[in-house]
């Protein structure tokens, strides 16, 4: 312990900007993992971090109380459709999305995407949202999208755009304003783009334009290609991204922060995430099973019965009601949320105690038990960043 | 063993009822009253009371730690059709419920089933509330039930049995009931009559079988004149009430109360749960009036369904000759949209305490599920801080005055909400002629509209592949959002 603490003490570095402190508490010895605190206008929150999704103000069927026992202190609202509903009249009447929607912790908003037209006007629905993080708008292509020409246009733009936000930025005290790096599989323009994007200082820095279908190596490469050259001390969040795979490979590859509407989606679909993969609850092997959604998962509806807030749910229960009653929705998505903090909780302790590439092998041995069968795509990445999956 | 439940006598194994105070006076025949009901491990529950209805296993919309951190609500009302449905895949498989493990937590299979908490007491009857109709008779030894997976015959030997397994705190003997006839309309007095025998026969059997002690039986009182069933019921009275078995009643109808009290009056010794689905609280405080102890309210469920939050109290507020006060708020008026107040100035409920109308109205246009369940929370507690109000006033003796109060101050019907419905389920309506219209109708929006599609294209497998179907839709959304 004293050691663990004094080594931490010694690698301790932080970097602040008005509203944002970004503290590495661990970084791990052989990939690009690393463990940090990022103290937040509502609050501290550890990374790496998976962040849930309540595109609409709220997440599916959850409280926000349900919400915050899952440990989540950081969660997405969706700029686009906060501005067509509530509208920015009423969040400017009720005083913000927090108030709007009883949530005491961070937020994260995207940009509202084109649809928005203007840095200028995504800036402001985003102030008035009053979200703790802000993206920038920028301009997306599908990263296979086969004209160079118009990728370097999107980047271009993408960058003029920053310069706009950062202009039109009314709170940069109580909001942090995110970059976002694009520049599609073209690893050379995604380079450039991080050193346009770095040049201009913003609190945190975002991959964005990856998850549109792109193989999963070509994925890969650009994370890790932006990674290398991005400035240490600050945030670096890949959007959305999130099977646990991809969240696993993402932080060995040096990125911190993630969040994906799948987890919460999937659970509507009477499918749950669990450390041997995902299982789908409407399936009849179910209909009778009495244990767990997932055996060891500490969440409300996993924890062992007679345990603190032990709710005692059973497969067989979610079977019962998967696509019938919402409560079983409500159940599953405690759930899901659940495992992707915990991942990354797990993650985070590995890498502060410098055993992630241990934690890396059993992770992907619980979804892969035959030891075989990896996907390529990952040995191949971690095998970039050190970390040999098919070795014995 | 642990229990951390309200402290009660620990020796007790049966069900205890008493009546605490009386609006009796000298010559009248049936009264408003305030009571107590204790079953051994549960919350007592104060009377007049209601309960709360459930659909497949659950409140609709609320999880149990909702229900044990925000609802007062002691009691829950469970159909067996509910969980008997036959599997498409495994024609064979006996119904799951029945071999669920028990705990100290979940101490029958109904409650580690369903995840109740153990202080709700259950309530087991055949058919949902309301029931949908059903174009089959029932015949001399079984009734037509309706599960997920369409109508089947439920037996009084399968449902005896049913009840010994789940051994619920209450069962509900079947009843002969006629469920194909029109809404509001009465059957032929053959048929009333053919309805009194058969559940009369039934309710011999279900005596005269080696019942689960730990369950007590609530007999059907029919929703048909008194003089039809009073040879059943004169039994009930002369033959359960001695022998102890019959614990309490379910009045289909309460009207029938005062007939009970001219006729046979030792049955009203017992609790008097109605399930007659009133539609508004007047006709709940009528029925208190007869000595109504118990609701089951499916009203409820419909309300937040409604997007409608209940907002009266008892006693009425004082009125000074204004208009009608509406009984509910309908959330999905626009008005709401900037509205930070709470629902009800008065409630102190979850939902009222952390939010405020603005939210809610927009959950219910975002088509968000926490809209329905804040609503829950909310229409529970307002219910169950209503029938606070009337226990209070029964021991004040100003129920009958407060009761007149209220009929003036408010509206006598609920509102009908112009929001849309959650997305209705196959158990909960049937598809026949004119209702699959009327079923279409509602349905309109789905609370899972990916979910149809989703549902249609594939069933997903447990491995990578079927996330890699799903990946493209991801990615739509995704690239919606504007990544
Ligand atoms: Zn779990
Ligand atoms: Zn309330």
């Amino acid at each position: 312990m004293w050691a663990t603490a004094r080594r931490m003490a010694s690698t301790t570095r932080s970097a602040s900007s008005a509203a944002l402190t970004f503290e590495l508490v661990g970084k791990c010895s052989t990939t690009r993992a690393r463990a940090s605190i990022l103290t937040l206008p509502h609050g501290q929150v550890n990374l790496p971090i998976f962040m849930p999704v309540a595109t609409q103000a709220s997440l599916k069927g959850l409280t926000p109380e349900q919400l915050e026992a899952t440990g989540c202190r950081l969660c997405l609202n969706n700029t686009y459709h906060l501005g067509l509903k509530p509208g920015q009249e009423v969040l400017d009447a009720v005083g913000g999305a927090h108030k709007f929607q009883g949530w005491n912790h961070n937020l994260l908003t995207d940009s509202g995407g084109p649809m928005l037209l203007t840095p200028e006007h995504s800036m402001s629905l985003q102030n008035s949202i009053g979200s703790d993080i802000m993206m920038q708008l920028d301009d997306v292509l599908v990263t296979t999208h086969p004209d160079k020409a118009r990728m370097r246009e999107a980047m271009e733009r993408s960058v003029r755009w920053l310069d706009r936000c950062i202009a039109a930025h009314k709170y940069p005290e109580r909001q942090n304003l995110f970059c976002i790096i694009q520049g599609g599989l073209d690893l050379e323009m995604r380079r450039e783009c991080c050193r346009e994007m770095v040049a201009r200082d913003t609190p945190g820095i975002a991959i964005g334009g990856l998850s549109g279908g792109e193989a999963k190596d070509d994925f890969c490469k650009v994370v890790a290609t932006c990674t290398e050259q991005l400035p240490e001390l600050k945030p670096r969040y890949v959007m959305g991204i999130g099977y646990p795979e991809d969240l696993v490979v993402s932080v060995a590859l040096g990125a911190d922060m993630f969040d994906c509407v799948w987890p919460t989606r999937t659970a509507r679909f009477g499918n749950a995430i669990t450390k041997h993969g995902v299982l789908n609850m409407k399936r009849e092997l179910y209909a009778a099973d009495f244990g767990p959604i997932e055996e060891g998962c500490g969440c409300q509806c996993c924890r062992p019965v007679g345990q603190e807030g032990s709710l005692g749910i059973t497969r067989a229960f979610i079977h019962h009601n998967a696509a019938k009653e919402t409560v079983a929705a409500h159940l599953l998505t405690l759930h899901n949320v659940w495992y992707q903090l915990d991942l990354m909780r797990q993650a985070r302790e590995a890498i502060i105690a410098d055993q992630f590439p241990a934690f890396v092998k059993k992770f992907f041995v619980g979804l892969y038990p035959d030891g075989q069968n990896y996907p390529s795509w990952a040995v191949n990445a971690l095998r970039g960043v050190g970390i040999e999956l098919l070795g014995r | 063993m642990t229990v951390d439940t309200e402290p009660q006598e620990p020796e007790s194994t049966a069900m205890r009822f008493e009546v605490v105070s009386s609006a009796l006076k000298e010559g009248t025949a049936a009264a408003a009253r305030v009571g107590r009901l204790a079953l051994p491990g549960r919350r007592p529950i104060d009377t007049p009371n209601f309960i709360a209805v459930t659909s497949r296993g659950t409140l609709p919309h609320v999880t149990p730690d909702n229900i044990s951190k925000h609802l007062q609500v002691s009691g829950a009302y469970f159909s067996l059709e509910d969980f008997v449905e036959k599997s498409q895949q495994n024609l064979s498989r006996p119904p799951p419920i029945f071999s669920a493990p028990t705990s100290t937590n979940h101490p029958t299979p109904l409650y580690s089933f369903t995840g109740t908490p153990s202080h709700i007491t259950t309530i087991l009857a055949a058919r949902r509330l309301p029931a949908v109709p059903s174009p089959i008779g029932n015949s001399t030894k079984s009734i037509s039930v309706f599960t997920n997976t369409g109508f089947q015959n439920l037996s009084t030997t399968d449902y005896l049995s049913a009840a010994s397994t789940l051994e619920p705190d209450i069962t509900i003997p079947l009843a002969d009931l006629t469920n194909n006839s029109p809404p509001g309309t009465s059957p032929t007095s053959k048929r009333a009559l053919r309805m009194a025998e058969r559940t009369d026969e039934w309710i011999a059997d279900w005596f005269s079988s080696p019942l689960s002690t730990s369950t007590s039986t609530f007999a059907p009182v029919l929703p048909i004149p008194y003089p039809i069933q009073w040879e059943y019921l004169s039994r009930l009275a002369e033959d359960y009430i001695p022998s102890s078995q019959l614990s309490g009643l379910a009045v289909h109808d309460p009207d029938i109360i005062p007939d009970l009290a001219t006729h046979q009056p030792s049955l009203l010794s017992l609790p008097l749960l109605s399930l007659s689905n009133p539609s508004n609280p007047h006709l709940i405080l009528r029925h208190i009036a007869h000595g109504t102890d118990l609701f089951a309210l499916p009203l409820i469920n419909a309300v937040s369904d409604a997007g409608l939050a209940l907002n009266f109290t008892f006693p009425a507020p004082p009125s000074s000759g204004s208009p009608p006060l509406p009984l509910a708020v309908d959330l999905s008026l626009p008005s709401f949209s900037t509205s930070v107040t709470p629902l009800s100035k008065s409630c102190t409920c979850y939902a009222c305490k952390s939010h405020h109308k603005s939210y809610i109205h927009h959950l219910l246009q975002a088509r968000e599920m926490l809209g329905w369940t804040l609503l829950q929370i909310h229409n529970h507690a307002t219910m169950s801080a209503f029938f606070g109000g009337i226990q209070r006033s029964i021991k004040d003796a100003t129920f009958e005055d407060e009761r007149l109060s209220f009929s003036r101050a408010y509206d006598s019907e609920m509102p009908a909400g112009v929001g849309e419905r959650p997305r209705m389920r196959g158990y909960q309506y049937k598809s026949q002629g004119g209702e699959e219209n009327a079923g279409k109708k509602k349905n309109k929006p789905a609370w899972q509209k990916e979910l149809a599609v989703e549902d249609d294209k594939v069933e997903v497998p447990e491995t990578d592949g079927g996330r890699e179907l799903q990946e493209k839709g991801v990615g739509e959304v995704v690239k919606g959002s504007g990544r």
